[in-house]
């Protein structure tokens, strides 16, 4: 081991990085019970009614944020993680207001549309000085009888005030994401779009299923890219 | 002591019809919309969804309607003559001149934005109120300032103009 001019040098080097290093883990934020925060509907959003009562089977929740880690919502102060992954918190959310107005249906056999959501969103967004929340989702609606689907676009937004304590932070951030969920739903449930969706691919009950299609003819649209 | 006492329970019963009056809305519901941009109007793409929930809140804060609804939710046909809708446009963006702002002052170099809005009512989609905004602010300012000042405008201006069309009426 050489302690020269180079070799003191070399051992700086060294000793910085690895300064560096431990200084950025640290930086790193852990969930743990006191920074973990449960997301769910404060009241269950009532969806609107159609000409005849539609039975609904959510199919899949799928990702499509792009985020690496969905369940860190807020990185400063030591974190805000969910308690629970946005795709498992949105499938709840939508299963219980359908379930509510008893539009749920028990099987994939037994309903009138196939749901599948494509989460874009789901937490804050950038914001000055407060907390923006925002919950972005595609639904893709599929009559099971005609293999036609449509998709539909639904957002909520929210905005909290600021907060000094670790313990305001938390609930302004818990109950600005709520909001901002229930939103989103809401412009889902009792939106224009899904009863022009509706209107367009609903068949009355006594058409005969149509005859097995191509699989890639009435597929559901790849949802990959989020709607604008 | 009696006369104090007395003094009190007056003043109680004076001020308690102002305590215990709830206003009533004057509109059952009304829906904001995002507000498009016009040609060459540069702003980030956040920008639209900020001044929309900004708008939201301060819908909500105003108490003037029973219910802020969400964009293109249905509303019952009995429910549409009580029932407004926000429609605007984000005229111009000037980003402004931190330099101009700061060797020139007095207003110089400032960051602005106009917003036309109007709002009408849901069933007739009659004209109540049109909305000129013209919000101007430092241009070290995030744009999202300007997005909570032209909010604050909007439902100011239409809170005027309800209160004063309100008054008209009776």
């Amino acid at each position: 081991m050489s302690f020269g001019r180079g070799g003191s040098m070399k051992w700086c080097v060294l000793i910085i990085c690895s300064l560096l290093a431990a200084n950025a883990r640290a930086e790193d934020p852990k969930p743990t019970p006191e920074n973990t925060i449960h997301v769910q509907l404060a009241e269950a959003v009532k969806p609107q009614t159609f000409s005849r009562p539609l039975k609904f089977f959510l199919v899949d929740v799928v990702d499509r944020s792009g985020s690496a880690q969905p369940m860190m919502v807020f990185k400063p102060r030591g974190g805000i993680f969910l308690d629970r992954t946005p795709t498992e918190i949105t499938r709840a959310g939508l299963e219980t207001c359908l379930k509510s107005a008893d539009m749920l249906a028990k099987d994939r056999d037994s309903a009138d549309f196939l749901l599948t959501v494509y989460l874009f969103h789901f937490g804050l967004s950038d914001s000055f000085a407060d907390f923006f929340g925002k919950v972005e989702f595609a639904v893709a609606l599929k009559n099971p009888k005609t293999k036609k689907s449509q998709q539909i676009s639904a957002s909520g937004t929210s905005i909290a005030g600021v907060a000094v304590r670790k313990k305001n932070i938390q609930k302004n951030v818990q109950e600005d994401i709520e909001n901002a969920f229930g939103d989103a739903l809401r412009n889902l449930l009792r939106g224009v779009k899904l009863r022009d969706a509706i209107t367009a691919l609903d068949v009355p009950a006594d058409v005969p299923e149509a005859p097995a299609q191509p699989a890639a003819a009435g597929a559901a649209p790849a949802a990959t890219e989020k709607p604008r | 002591m009696k006369v104090t006492l007395l003094a009190l329970a007056t003043l109680l019963i004076w001020t308690a019809p102002a305590l215990a009056k709830d206003p009533q809305p004057q509109y059952k519901s009304i829906e904001a919309k995002h507000f498009p941009r016009a040609e060459g109007v540069e702003l980030s793409p956040a920008f639209s969804d900020y001044l929309y929930a900004e708008l939201r809140a301060e819908l909500t804060k105003a108490k003037l309607f029973g219910q802020v609804i969400g964009e293109d939710e249905v509303v019952d046909t009995a429910d549409a003559p009580k029932s407004l809708v926000i429609v605007g446009t984000i005229t111009e963006f000037k980003k402004g001149s931190v330099v101009k702002d700061a060797l020139i002052g007095f207003g110089a170099g400032m960051r602005s934005l106009k917003v036309d809005a109007n709002a009408a009512r849901r069933s007739d989609q009659q004209n109540l109120t049109a909305i000129h905004v013209h919000v101007k602010v430092s241009p070290r300012w995030d744009e999202k300032v300007m997005a909570r000042f032209a909010a604050k405008n909007i439902v100011k201006q239409l809170k005027d103009s309800l209160k004063s069309e309100a008054k008209a009426a009776s």
